[in-house]
Formats: C-alpha cells, structure tokens, sequence
C-alpha cells in the first residue's frame, strides 16, 4: 500500500501533470464543442441503428466475395440471413441471368484468388459477428442487385455500358476496390466509430467503439491489398488502363457524396518529402487526405453511394433500400 | 537524487501498470484472443494520464516511421522543424537501392505519409509536442534479427524486400497501438483523427504484407518469424503472413487486434523485460509520460 513517501510522489507527479495538461490545454480546448455538437445530433440514434446499417453493408459485401469465391450466396454456405437470429427469411440477391454459380471468378492469378478467399471469409465473420452482436435486433439482409448496380455505375463512371465484376481478375479487383474504401469512410464515420451511448440516457455522448474500430482496420487492410494489387497489375500492363478505371471510381464515389474531393483514386502525385520541392513522385496507395487520415463519411454520404443516387434515393447495390432505422 | 529519482520512476511505473492493465481487461472484454491476462483489474484505471500523453505516445512512434522512411527513401530523416527543439538524433539507415521507380514510388508514398503523421500530431500537441527521441535503425534491428531467428544481423536498408521486412516491424504494430490507445482518448476529435490513421496504418500494412508476398518464400519467412517474435513480446495478437492471411485479425471475428501502450513498449523496446524503461529502437526511451513497460 502507498507509503507518506509515494503519497507526496504522488502529488509531485499530479503537479507536474496538471502544468502539463494546462501546457497542452490549448490544443484540446476548442474540441469539446465538437464533440457536444455530434452527440446532439445523434441522439435519435441508437447504438443498434448504427451496427445495423453497419450490417447492411457487410451482407453486401459478404455477398459479392462469396459470390466471386465460390459461386454461392452466404445463406448456400450456412450464414444467416433472416431477421433477428433467424438463419433465413432474408432478401434476394440479383446477379447475371447466367446465374449464381457463374459467378464464380475464372481467377488466372492464384494469388488473387487466395485473396478472394480470405476476404470472403473475413467479410462472412463480420455479418456473423455483427448478428451476434445485435441478437434479437439485428436487421435481415435487404434485397441485393450485383447485376444492374455495376451496369448502372460503369455507365455513370464512364466506364462503359456494362461491367461484370465476376468476370475476370482484374474485374474482380475493380469491383472490390469499389466496396473497400467506402467500407472504411463508412466505419470511419458516424455509421460506426462515433456511436451514441443511449444507455447513458440524457448524458449521451459519443464514444470510441473498439469493435467497429477493429473492423474499420480490417476493412483498410483489405483497402490496401486490393489496392497495391491493382497498381502493380497496371504497373505492369499500363495499355490496360486499369488505374485510370479506379480514378473514374473514385471520382464517381466523390461526386455521389456531394464533396467531390474525397476520393483519391490509383494514380501517381508528386510529393515534397522532407524537402521544399514537390519532385518526388510517389503512388497513392492510400486513399486519405491531406494530412493522411483516411477519409470518413456520414451514414447519408455513404447511402448516396451504394444507392448510386446523389439524392439518396434507394437503388444501385440495394434496390429496395437498406434495412433499419438508417436507410 | 538518484534516489528519489529512482522512487519517482517507480511510481509512474505503478501507475503506467494500472493504465495497461485497464487497457488490457477492455480488450478482454471485445474478444481479442490473445492477450495476457493482468493478474489484477484496478478499479478505476484510467485517471492520470491525459490525452496529451497518448497523442505523444503516438507521436513518438510517428518519429520512428517517418524516419525509417524518410531515410529509405531519400537517405535523409526528418528535417529540423519536423523534429522539434531538443531532438536527439537517428543512428544508421541509407537510402535503399531501389530497381524500379514502382519500388521507389512506394516508398515516397509512405514516408511523405508517416511525415505527414508527424506534423499533424506536432500541430495537434502545439506546445506539447515531445522532441524525437534517439532512435536506433542499425542495433535494434541486429538484435531483433537475432532474436528472432533470422541471423545474427539485418540491414533493411540493404534491398527493397529487405526494405519490406522492416516496414513490416512497424506497420501491424502501428495499427494495433492506435486500436489499443484510442480508447483511451478523451477528445471525440482526437478519437476520429487517431481512428483514421488507424486506417491508414493498416492501408500500409495491408500494402507492405502483400508486397512481401511477391517478395518470395525467403522474405515471407523473415516477416514471419518477426511476427513470431512480436507475439512473444507483445501478448500474441498477430497472424503469420500467408496468401491467404494477410490481414492480421483475429482469426474468429476477423476483427483487428489491439495492443495496450505497454504491449507496444515491449515490442519497440524489444524487451521481454517486465520494467524496462527503453531498448531497441528507442536506446533512450521515448519522450512524454508513457515510456516505461508494466511492472
């Protein structure tokens, strides 16, 4: 137990600490007000909303690396997909007319098929995880359309008219570069990492959520995998034009949320380094902004994305919306 | 003084391990695998330290990346103002050999990003802001090497893969000490800003684990038995490299892991010891109030 002596070490210590924090209090006043405001503005939310609308996208996701993996949807293989903790009774999902198996990946490259398969596997863990995290809660997965979604964004991209993401392994990169970073914005944002605490009552405020945090940074590992895959097979066969695809992606991504600048694309910018000269060029692996924190995005922003709408309105991946009180 | 000294270490020391430990029971709780167990759970854990001492924490590690990479990429760290006043210095490093502007490119991209960690976390601390501290880029990794197996020596400056594997050293950790110490920030804006480096650590490290799988079976093998060796020293919370591992989550829930400051400590200080106070790539320790291991 403490002794006089490290009872008035003690105190040294908290001192010295206090003129620290004053020292350091500078930097930290002006951000409680930000922090209050947010949590205002969340208060009609709950905790289970935002691991709903989280789970909405994982089922999407989980669908489309099942889908390019083996050729079946996630309930074939066992993952519930119902209301609550029902294994069925959950949507459909829409894919080519030639059918759920041909939605296998005619994968050539053997290391992008391993890659297929551990995201797919990772992705299943997460709706796993997030329905036992919601129990009687948690939402059914919504309708899903694999098919017209990446038609309708191929078009809007400026891409082409049409665009098979379970054709090939660049297609499947392509189509997997279009969930990964939304997935990150998403859990970066108000969806998953600011949540309000309801069981605090009037006192509601935002705090850290260790488990969304921890899908976040999955979700950036699979952000960056699928990125450098990309870059190095453009690296490689620039006539393909691959990287500039991801751009058009991006771009399209940026301009559905309303910011058009917040979305960096595979491309190459010169930076400065530890000098004053901007004559390094260096690739943009990373989507992130200036200060390199990845981007983040509110629950509307990423609606308007995956319901490929500027206004919100239900569509693109998920037809008849999302389940759940955001939608 | 020495001493007192001494007995004021010794405090700080005891309250550093309630820190950690709370740390530690939290994560428990969110299903991590992994970790140590701490023999008690303190009832109130998290009073002393402030957001300002984690900020630093972080910024400390921020110093050892932007150096690492700054130096592999151009042969020279961080510039003087990126530093701040009473900056001691870096020992070893050179530019690496690059044989492709793609390899090149790489490396750009991740120093000017871990830079740009520095200045964001200098800018956020103001006044606050804790000088680097003396970094070692030749011994640490010698003796980590070693320890891991690998050989009595490694030069990550020596090629690109080798390059690789030492941003490999740093880049999972990265991500699970900003999952370990966000939780205990305070700021909502610090919790949005230190989540999205998070992100960007693990972008790196979802880079750097692919690349070394094109690296070929020799360099997967050094990554791994670093990974080993980080598992040993920081409270397991790692997944050894393969095609289809590489994203290191925990292997049930495939959620990131997270590492207490502590943890992290032991890993950068390369120290199994329980009270060590610096080593490894920071033969003097880091700088603010969060330096030492648990008791």
């Amino acid at each position: 137990m403490a002794t006089t002596e490290t009872l008035i070490l003690d105190e040294v210590i908290a001192s010295s600490r206090r003129r620290m924090f004053t020292m350091g209090g500078a930097a930290l006043a002006g951000l409680v007000f930000g922090s209050t405001t947010k949590a205002n503005a969340q208060t009609t939310l709950t905790d289970t909303d935002y691991l709903n609308f989280a789970l909405n996208l994982e089922y999407l996701e989980a669908e489309f690396y099942t889908l390019a993996s083996v050729g079946e949807t996630i309930d074939q293989i066992g993952i519930g997909i119902g209301a609550g903790t029902a294994m069925t009774g959950g949507g459909t999902v829409t894919v080519k007319p030639s059918g759920v198996a041909s939605c296998k990946v005619p994968f050539a490259i053997p290391a992008v098929a391993s890659y297929a398969t551990e995201i797919a596997s990772e992705e299943q863990k997460h709706v796993t995880f997030l329905r036992g995290a919601l129990g009687a809660s948690a939402v059914a997965q919504p309708n899903i359309d694999l098919y017209h979604s990446f038609n309708t964004a191929a078009a809007a991209a400026g891409i082409g008219p049409s665009f098979d993401p379970f054709a090939s392994d660049v297609n499947f990169l392509l189509g997997s570069y279009i969930f990964e970073d939304v997935g990150v914005t998403a859990y970066h944002g108000a969806a998953g990492l600011l949540t309000s605490k309801t069981n605090l009552g009037a006192a509601a405020s935002i705090q850290y959520s260790p488990n969304q945090a921890s899908i976040l940074a999955v979700e950036a590992y699979h952000a960056g995998l699928i990125r450098t895959v990309l870059w190095g097979l453009d690296q490689a066969t620039p006539a393909a034009g691959i990287a500039a695809i991801t751009v058009k992606i991006s771009n399209l991504r940026a301009a559905l949320d309303g910011t058009n600048d917040d979305d960096i694309g595979l491309t190459k910018v010169q930076d400065s380094l530890n000098g004053t000269t901007a004559n390094y060029t260096a690739s943009t692996i990373v989507n992130a902004d200036s200060n390199t924190i990845a981007f983040s995005r509110t629950t509307q922003q990423v609606l308007n994305i995956v319901y490929a709408s500027t206004t919100g309105a239900k569509g693109g991946f998920f037809p008849n919306g999302l389940n759940g009180n955001i939608s | 003084m020495r001493n007192v000294d001494d007995l004021i270490r010794k405090a700080l020391t005891r309250r550093k391990f309630m820190v950690g430990a709370g740390s530690v029971a939290a994560l428990s709780a969110v299903g991590c695998s992994h970790n140590f167990q701490p023999q008690t759970t303190p009832t109130n854990p998290v009073t002393t330290l402030t957001d300002a001492d984690y900020l630093n924490f972080a910024l400390n590690l921020e110093y050892l990346e932007a150096s690492y990479y700054l130096i592999a990429a151009t042969g020279t760290g961080l510039s003087a103002a990126d530093m701040g006043t009473g900056a001691a210095s870096v020992t070893g490093g050179a530019q690496v050999p690059f044989t492709s502007a793609i390899q090149q490119e790489y490396a750009y991209e991740i120093a000017q990003d871990e830079l740009n960690h520095v200045r964001f976390l200098r800018s956020a601390l103001g006044s606050s802001a804790v000088p680097m501290p003396a970094i070692d880029l030749v011994n640490s990794f010698n003796a980590a090497a070693s320890a891991a197996g690998i050989g009595s020596s490694f030069d990550p400056f020596a090629s690109f893969d080798a390059f690789l594997v030492g941003a490999f050293v740093f880049e999972d950790v990265g991500v699970t000490a900003y999952n370990g110490a966000a939780p205990l920030l305070t700021s909502t804006t610090y919790l949005g800003a230190a989540a999205g480096i998070m992100a960007v650590e693990a972008y790196h490290a979802g880079e750097v684990r692919s690349l070394i799988l094109q690296a070929g079976t020799a360099y997967v093998g050094y990554a791994n038995q670093i990974s080993a060796l980080r598992a040993t020293l920081g409270g397991g919370n790692e997944t050894a490299l393969s095609a289809t591992t590489v994203v290191a989550c925990n292997p049930t829930n495939a959620l990131a892991y997270a590492r207490t400051p502590s943890q992290v400590l032991n890993i950068v200080y390369a120290t199994g010891d329980g009270n060590a106070t610096s080593g490894g790539f920071f033969p003097s320790g880091l700088n603010g109030n969060i330096t030492s291991t648990i008791g």
